[in-house]
């Protein structure tokens, strides 16, 4: 299963014979290809994202060579098992000797490979994997460039208790609701999915919500039904549903039949912010979800991208490629930099700072928090097939509609 | 009281989808004496070709059985004739692993066919319901419980009451004594693998409207499939309809009463429960 293929051909370097020579200064324009290595989910059940992060590597991979740095990029697939990415991580390290690592995809295999990349001492920078624990862990070698996850809980909770204050008017121009009270949180049992249901319930805590009740379910379940009549019998203002793509469209299907009638479906980022879930109208209208990116925010280049993103692969760009693009970017630019040198590396990443489509990138240390990225979370509304973003209000492009209507 | 309908029946619809694949797996193991591990490969054809047919050609997944179920029926014969018979008296585990290794060629195939991308059949009534005494009942799994209901009676009547399903029967209580009564047991062999391959296409077509489709989707119903063949009782298709019921029932009682978490710990408790008393199964002789 484990293969490497280099995506771009070792390109001749414009000063010919004279490589071997190298000098610092030209290290740059003189360098070789700077090889660096990525482990995705190329295939197994998260491939379909897999391919997004694909895609945006492959974009960052275009705008390092017309930036002049060459970038030879080896990919291993760990079709999302934590032991098969821990083993691309030890061939990536030794045998083909790359300066850097970017991936890989899930939590749980990010986890594991930050471990390994500790001990290797290699940097490893981590698109989109959000379980808190990852960069909680002192490690000195692990970056990461998304949010974690239990902010997305936290910005869905704050544009609730938004949305839900009485002195704002809803675009529907319905009466602004009480504020929310209570939630009922539904996710998955993995990783990512119960790091999210944790760090909402102590952000539910914090902001004196109360937590009916707590359902975690197993990925690829047919029947939800059990557990949405639990959730409708506790009658919640909020429903937090943390899933990966499929079981999104499953669990509001299933909502739908069974009647369900929240002030609002918050769902929390992955398979709520694919366009698959926003183009099911029936089910996805008016459900608020966390997010990292979207095309239409504020952000340097975001738009461009993301109209160049859907130019190419005739899909459009989720955050998943953004994060992805935007940490191969950075770490591109940074190993040619270093020349490589692995420790330099670490220490660049450590002391950088950029801006670009994800806004502002800085790997710092805070709250228990060791080179993580502090990114903004956002939140969208799915309005008519199409995700609108909602809060916060200086990023947002329209308003709210609040609460949610029902099913149609 | 009124929770406990809407697990028992909420359960009961989902059962009936496992009842289907665990019949057709009883069925090519009674005749053939073979496990087939890709019988969730083939509910998955099923779900694609369903696919297909309502993308494409805008046929209803329900309709859309009447194609579904012949298309796999002679595929399952394909297969039976050019790979399983060859295996007849072969070691079990060679067996084994040509099921398995089959299992992976579809469902592999059918990543590089139609992607790894997740398909839906969105019909207009895919998160319809309707209220029964305060229960909402899903409209597509209640559609799907009577065909599914339809298709057990006529393969019960198929089995009991003609010749050639006398003929099925016969070969798999005894496969020597049935060749010498003058049965042609390899054609038989087709005939059953071919039917529990259409078995395994109808469910596929029944769940469409309210699942996802993926290349992968198959492995979890092999899983369930085996699980309820072997509660029922190995060879026993009444019996694997009785476990996918129990199996989808207990499913949902305990995801209602106890946590959804625990729901596979409650139905493989239950399934170790009826194996240490009756180790053949609800309706399976022990041998």
């Amino acid at each position: 299963m484990v293969q490497s293929r280099p995506l771009t051909a070792k390109q001749r370097s414009p000063g010919g014979g004279a490589r071997k020579a190298n000098p610092p200064m030209l290290g740059l324009l003189l360098a070789a290809a700077v090889k660096i290595g990525v482990i995705n989910s190329v295939t197994g059940p998260e491939a379909p994202i897999g391919e997004n992060m694909s895609h945006g590597y492959e974009m960052a991979v275009e705008d390092l060579k017309a930036k002049g740095i060459d970038v030879q990029l080896l990919t291993e697939d760990d079709a999302g098992k934590p032991q098969t990415a821990m083993g691309g991580l030890e061939k990536l390290a030794t045998r083909d000797g790359v300066a850097g690592i970017v991936g890989p995809y899930t939590s749980a295999s990010s986890n594991a490979a930050a471990r390994l990349a500790e001990r290797s001492k290699i940097p490893l920078l981590i698109p989109a994997a959000s379980k808190d624990e990852i960069t909680r862990q002192k490690y000195k070698w692990v970056f990461r460039t998304s949010a974690v996850v239990s902010w997305y809980a936290q910005v869905l909770f704050d544009a609730a208790a938004r949305f839900g204050d009485p002195q704002r008017v809803s675009a529907s121009g319905a009466p602004p609701a009480a504020k929310p009270k209570s939630v009922f949180i539904v996710h998955e049992n993995t990783d990512f999915g119960t790091s999210a249901a944790r760090g909402a319930t102590e952000i539910a805590k914090q902001m004196k919500l109360e937590v009916l009740g707590t359902e975690a379910y197993s990925a690829g379940s047919p029947d939800f039904r059990p557990t949405l009549s639990k959730v409708k019998a506790a009658n919640p203002d909020l429903v937090l549903l943390v899933s990966y793509v499929a079981d999104a469209i499953l669990l509001m299907r299933q909502s739908r039949e069974l009647g369900l009638k929240p002030m609002a479906f918050l769902g929390g980022g992955a398979g709520f912010t694919t366009s698959q879930f926003a183009s099911e109208k029936a089910i996805s209208e008016s459900v608020l979800s966390s997010t990292q990116w979207t095309e239409d925010v504020s952000w340097p280049g975001a738009g461009a991208w993301g109209g160049r993103y859907k130019k190419k692969f005739g899909k459009t760009a989720t955050y998943h490629a953004a994060c992805a693009y935007e940490s191969l970017l950075i770490m591109g630019e940074v190993a040619a930099k270093a020349g490589g040198d692995r420790e330099k590396i670490r220490a660049a990443l450590h002391e950088g700072k950029w801006n670009g489509i994800l806004g502002e990138v800085k790997f710092a240390d805070f709250d228990g928090f060791n080179n993580q990225n502090k990114h903004q979370m956002l939140v969208v509304q799915i309005r008519n097939g199409e995700f609108v973003t909602v809060f916060p209000e200086e990023f947002a492009k329209a308003k709210v509609v609040w609460p949610f209507p029902g099913f149609k | 009281m009124i929770r406990l309908l809407q697990a028992v029946l909420g359960g009961l619809l989902t059962g009936g989808v496992y009842a289907l694949i665990g019949a057709g797996l009883s069925l090519i193991f009674g005749v053939l004496r073979v496990i087939n591990f890709a019988q969730g490969e083939l509910v998955m054809l099923g779900m694609y070709l369903a696919w297909l047919l309502f993308t494409f050609l805008h046929l209803d997944p329900f309709l859309s059985l009447v194609v579904v179920m012949p298309v796999l029926w002679m595929l399952g014969w394909v297969l039976e004739a050019v790979l399983l018979d060859r295996m007849h008296g072969a070691l079990p585990q060679n067996q084994i692993l040509l099921t398995m290794g089959l299992g992976l060629v579809l469902s592999n195939g059918a990543m590089l066919a139609f992607t790894s991308d997740y398909r839906l059949v969105s019909t207009t009534y895919s998160s319809s319901s309707f209220m029964l005494a305060g229960v909402a009942l899903s409209q597509p799994l209640a559609v799907s419980f009577l065909l599914t209901a339809t298709i057990a009676t006529a393969l019960w009547f198929f089995l009991a009451r003609t010749d050639t399903g006398m003929a099925i029967r016969a070969t798999a209580q005894d496969r020597d004594a049935a060749q010498l009564m003058g049965i042609d047991v390899r054609r038989v062999s087709r005939l059953a693998f071919g039917i529990g391959a259409a078995l395994a296409g109808a469910a596929g077509a029944l769940v469409a409207p309210t699942y996802y489709i993926f290349p992968q989707v198959g492995g979890s119903f092999t899983l369930k499939a085996f699980v309820v063949v072997v509660l029922g009782g190995l060879g026993s298709v009444v019996g694997a309809m009785l476990g996918g019921l129990i199996i989808g029932i207990t499913e949902s009682l305990s995801a209602t009463y106890i946590s959804t978490e625990l729901k596979d710990v409650c139905v493989y408790s239950l399934f170790l429960i009826v194996l240490l008393a009756k180790p053949g199964g609800l309706l399976g002789k022990a041998e």
